[in-house]
């Protein structure tokens, strides 16, 4: 059952690259499988019992998983001895960059080869646009940003690069001439969501981004601000539109009728590092033989990242282009968003080839992940709301985001775009108007980061929303409960909520809550120099990012054992043991084995993509659909927060398939029923419990006997799935042996007995729209948080009395890994409110002095550890899938606690973080 | 150069000569290839890289190895997260992480699962009553740091193999 290296899954990259990714150690001896595969081969699985994850055994024993575990010695058929590359940055963006001091180095500190801009070009690398932009600063060029690269050095011993390593951190060894301010360069995207709904929630907008497309103005000001304006010469009829509405929106604000209360507010972010503890790291070599580049890696995009290297190096020169590559994908300790799309791995892949034959491993100080980490973006926002006073139902919002997305675009236009539709959070509002702009700063460059931009917009109106419930005055819940979206009501792009909206009952929740009701009994009590106050946020988190992917294969063996691939990754969500739940639900038994960031063996799909799945037409899509083979994209990056619901779809609905015509066929023959009966067709009714298949009135028939006769019939024992979602998953029907099957997938290959996998045609295939590239979010969960803080007034500290969360997620897999990211989300939230902070320029990470100690995040002493209750909503039917919640649980825990302080100071504090210095300043 | 011995897990090391800068976590990760002792800031600051160091007189400590020099542990005996299963069994702490889904992205786990082990040994020696429990653990794992968890689980874990032998941690 166990795929082996060779049937990788390979396809010609950029150049015609033959390019190879498979999970880390898969055909590598048993001794190291055992420390790879989870649970391995004949290790105790905790996840079958209920207790505990897949990966736990591994996890407390100290086995190599992550990325920065391996060392060429580890790796079977690679050289023994690891050489090392010490990536150099740029500490300043305002000066002309003139070089590196290597004579300043002590002679046992050199590098044995430097890599800088001058290199590439002789090497003819190319550079992935996702990541444009220099990779190394050129010598007599100002750096673009804070932390960009200058050079790779290597080092074909540990002492040298340590040495070096210390010298470049402490001294300044990175050289810089005449001063010329930073690099000025045109800002990453600008959008502007305009809304206007028409008289009665059921009539049509009249204007909606989803009827009418998305719009960016056509001009800037010379500081290369976009102007909003609408412009006699304005670019286009359908900026000017649009934008018409959005100006008429806010004149009414700016001049209210005297029934209409406005309030406005500035609110600013600020940049935090997601801080997962393992730095980036990879582990690479250039075998000049077999001219093969092999890799380790660490990330959230494996497909991503192989790809761009490939891509890198397609049209490079001899010696400096590979034949192949061939990419393994280890555990990652942490990601939070900041190791999708990295640029990490094209200088891993750098360092390989500018040292052929040894293999170089690459790795961050915590110093260098501060200076050259994705970031969160920064934002400035201003706010406008306007609520009846007589009704307390908003009825304009209008807002203008700026954020600052660092040296390189990486995924500034997406964040300043979720941002942005994500602004009116969990409410029904019928005039809308946003502006977003994206912009290139000299900081170290922002990306994916939980919350993705939500985080920071619905901060702002989480605090807002609160002020003037006050103002009103309305009680804060029953304003939100008012004006609460309801299902079948329309977000800000114009659509519906494709699943459940839960707002009114999350908000009930809270309002019944201990620390709600109790709060001014607790407000009263306070004792003598400590100031109480309570507060609450509820938000709303899409999921999905509008082209996800997802591969899956479900195996099952003659005697029952069952074995899962997956192309997500396991940066500590837990979806292994997802995994394997959501396909037992199926197959009636928990997966033997489960590997996940595998993209290699999902071969017999034979999948072909092509155009870019975000911006196809729909005249392109239905060409390209004309090829049996052909999906809108392949694999995808894997986040947290769609871990359940997309990480397991592909494997889910494989499962399904395995049961439908392998376990089935088989219990009806083991039962003896034959085809005409109308028993055979209660496939929906029987129900697996302790391992055997149950049907009222028949004997429990164990897993192992029912995957013994599906074996001994030919009957269906393994599928392979692939499916796609751009806010809908795509539908495809195949002829199984048995009969036509429909399901969410666009790829199916079934595996008989103890045969190989065959690809099926599908018969039919629905892909989503090319148009609902136009919907903000479809998919979203909803979270609520109530938080009561403890203020000494003499000091400011801040103590954290009680919280509670309340939230839904469909169909929880793993509850034990929902409410370990519930809690870790609260802890991250507390962080970001009160502890967190990176200024933005030279004092700024940047600068390569940062590191924990000047960069504090949450402890478990700043925590409510055994005061903080979490609440998951049992799904809203039955047949509810998996939602993504990892997100949206960080969200409300903020804009709560800055409601908490101002309930209990009355201050309302407009930036992040609240530090203790500053309460204690606002208190005085 | 300096010379070193040490013993680890059990198993002596040395003497062999090393570099008097190189810290122990490199000595541990680089050298012996042990990387379940992991690197996180290399500033003292997460502790994901401590290790048990057990002292002649039968009491143990934890200790960062980010920022000592390698050779400051010689002649000292130290345990890590490789060395608490024996013979393939989990410690009941080790168990207990497993079960409780202490941990997610399991970067933090080594130095918790140490500092954890070195408190239940403690409290062998100095039986403490069950209402200090949670202030006592909060003290003891606070200087930890981990992005996923928020920490809950880490707490009950330890707090739950005090509690399944009372007679042995409590007074």
């Amino acid at each position: 059952m166990r795929p082996t290296r060779r049937e990788f899954m390979t396809w010609v990259g950029a150049g015609g690259i033959t390019l190879g990714l498979s999970r880390l150690a898969l055909a590598e001896p048993v001794a190291f499988l055992a420390r790879e595969t989870l649970p391995g081969p004949e290790g105790w699985n905790p996840a079958a019992g209920g207790k505990g994850r897949i990966d736990g055994v591994a996890k407390v024993t100290g086995s190599k998983l992550y990325a920065s575990d391996f060392r060429a010695a580890d790796m079977p058929g690679w050289p023994d001895a690891t050489a090392h590359g010490l990536l150099v940055r740029a500490p300043d963006a305002t000066h002309l960059f003139t070089g590196i001091d290597l004579a300043a180095l002590d002679m046992n500190a050199r590098p044995d080869v430097v890599v800088t801009a001058a290199e590439l070009q002789r090497a003819g690398t190319r550079v992935p646009a996702f990541y444009a932009g220099d990779l190394f600063c050129p010598v007599g060029q100002t750096p673009l940003y804070l932390g960009q690269p200058v050079a790779l050095l290597l080092f074909e011993g540990f002492d040298a690069f340590d040495r070096a390593r210390l010298a470049f951190r402490d001294r300044r060894l990175v050289t810089f001439g005449a001063e010329t301010g930073p690099v000025k360069a045109p800002n990453y995207g600008a959008w502007r969501f305009t809304r206007v709904a028409g008289a009665t929630p059921e009539a049509p907008d009249i204007y909606a981004p989803i009827q009418e497309g998305w719009i960016s103005p056509g001009y800037t000001d010379s500081g290369g601000r976009p102007i909003w304006k609408v412009l006699p010469t304005a670019a286009g009829p359908a900026y000017a539109k649009g934008a018409t509405h959005g100006e008429e929106i806010r004149a009414g604000l700016k001049d209210p009728d005297p029934g209409m209360l406005v309030l406005e507010r500035a609110f600013e972010t600020q940049s935090v590092d997601p801080m997962f503890l393992e730095p980036e790291c990879g582990l690479a070599w250039y075998d000049t033989g077999r001219e093969t580049l092999e890799m380790v890696l660490g990330v959230q995009s494996p497909y991503e990242a192989a790809d761009a290297v490939a891509y890198l190096l397609g049209e490079a020169r001899a010696p400096w282009r590979p034949a192949h590559i061939d990419a393994q994908f280890a555990y990652i300790g942490g990601g939070f968003g900041g190791r999708d799309h990295t640029p990490f791995p094209l200088y891993t892949a750098l360092a390989a080839m500018f040292l052929p034959g040894r293999p170089v491993r690459l790795a961050h100080d915590r110093f260098q992940q501060f200076q050259g980490g994705i970031k969160r973006h920064a934002f400035r926002m201003r706010t406008q709301i306007g609520v009846e006073r007589k009704t307390g139902r908003i009825a304009a919002f209008a807002a203008d985001h700026v954020l600052d997305g660092g040296g390189l675009a990486n995924y500034s236009p997406s964040v300043a775009v979720v941002g942005a539709t994500g602004a009116i959070g969990i409410y029904d509002i019928p005039k809308v108007d946003v502006t977003t702009v994206a912009e290139h700063s000299r900081g170290v460059t922002a990306g994916s980061m939980r919350g993705y931009g939500t985080l920071q917009t619905m901060t702002a109106l989480e605090v807002l929303v609160d002020e003037i419930a006050a103002a009103l005055p309305m009680d804060p819940i029953a304003f939100r409960r008012r004006n609460a979206l309801k299902t079948g009501g329309r977000t800000m792009t114009g659509n519906p909520y494709s699943d459940t909206v839960r707002a009114p009952e999350i908000l009930d929740r809270l309002e019944r809550h201990p620390v709600w009701r109790d709060r001014g009994v607790q407000k009263a009590q306070a004792p003598a120099g400590i100031l109480v106050g309570t507060g609450v946020a509820c938000v709303t988190k899409d999921y999905g990012a509008g082209a996800d992917c997802s591969l899956g294969t479900v195996e099952i063996g003659p005697d029952g054992r069952i074995a899962i691939h997956a192309d997500a990754v396991e940066m500590g969500n837990g979806i292994g043991t997802a995994l394997a739940n959501r396909v037992a639900l199926h197959v009636g038994g928990i997966a033997d084995r489960v590997t996940v960031a595998q993209v290699d063996v999902f071969g017999p799909l034979e999948l072909v993509t092509s155009g870019d799945s975000y911006s196809i037409t729909q005249a392109q899509q239905d060409e390209a659909a004309r090829d049996p083979r052909w999906v809108p994209g392949i694999s995808s990056a894997t986040s947290a927060s769609i871990g359940a619901h997309v990480g397991t779809q592909a494997a889910a609905q494989a499962a399904q398939i395995v049961y439908r015509f392998g376990l089935w066929p088989a219990a009806l023959d083991l039962w003896g029923i034959g085809p005409a009966d109308p028993r055979a067709m209660l496939w929906e009714e029987a129900f697996w419990q302790d391992g055997h298949l149950i049907l009222a009135g028949l004997d429990p028939l164990a897993l192992p006997a029912i995957a013994a006769r599906a074996h001994a019939l030919g009957g269906v024992t393994g599928a392979m799935a692939h499916a796609f979602s751009r806010w809908s998953w795509s539908r495809a029907t195949f002829n199984l042996p048995g009969g036509p099957w429909s399901a969410d997938i666009d790829a199916l290959a079934i595996r008989r007995g103890a045969g190989g996998f065959v690809r099926l045609e599908r018969s039919a295939v629905d892909f989503p729209p090319a148009d609902y590239n136009r919907i903000g979010a479809a998919f979203s969960s909803m979270c609520g948080t109530l938080v009561r803080v403890e203020i000494a007034r003499a000091t400011g500290a801040l103590r954290i009395a009680a919280a509670y969360s309340v939230f839904e997620c469909g169909q929880a897999l793993v509850p034990e890994v929902v409410l370990g990211q519930a809690q870790g989300g609260f802890a991250m939230g507390v962080g970001q409110t009160l502890l967190e902070n990176l200024p933005a320029f030279e004092d700024g990470p940047g600068n390569g002095q940062w590191n924990l100690g000047d960069y504090l995040i949450a402890r478990g002493s700043d925590l409510p550890l055994h005061a903080l209750e979490i609440e998951i909503l049992p799904p809203a039917s039955p047949r509810e899938g998996p939602k993504g919640m990892a997100e949206v649980v960080m969200i409300p825990v903020v804009p709560a606690l800055l409601n908490a302080i101002a309930d209990a100071t009355g201050h309302r504090f407009q930036a992040l973080p609240v530090t203790q210095a500053m309460l204690k300043g606002a208190l005085q | 150069m300096t010379s070193l011995s040490l013993t680890i897990n059990g198993r002596a090391y040395g003497p062999m000569d090393v570099r008097d800068e190189l810290t122990m976590n490199d000595f541990l990760r680089e050298h012996l290839g042990l990387t379940g002792t992991k690197f996180g800031c290399g500033a003292a600051q997460c502790l994901s890289c401590a290790v048990i160091v057990d002292r002649p007189d039968g009491t143990s400590h934890t200790n960062p190895t980010c920022v000592v020099a390698a050779i400051d542990f010689d002649g000292l005996s130290i345990r890590t997260v490789e060395g608490h299963a024996k013979d393939g069994a989990l410690t009941a702490l080790q168990t207990a992480f497993v079960e409780h889904f202490a941990f997610q992205c399991g970067y933090c786990t080594a130095g918790f699962l140490n500092e954890a082990q070195v408190l239940l040994e403690r409290l062998e020696r100095q039986k403490v009553a069950r209402g200090d429990l949670e202030e006592i653990i909060g003290q003891a794992l606070d200087g930890h740091l981990c992005r996923c968890t928020g920490y809950v689980k880490y707490h009950q874990a330890v707090r739950d193999v005090i509690l399944a032998d009372p007679g042995r941690y409590l007074v």
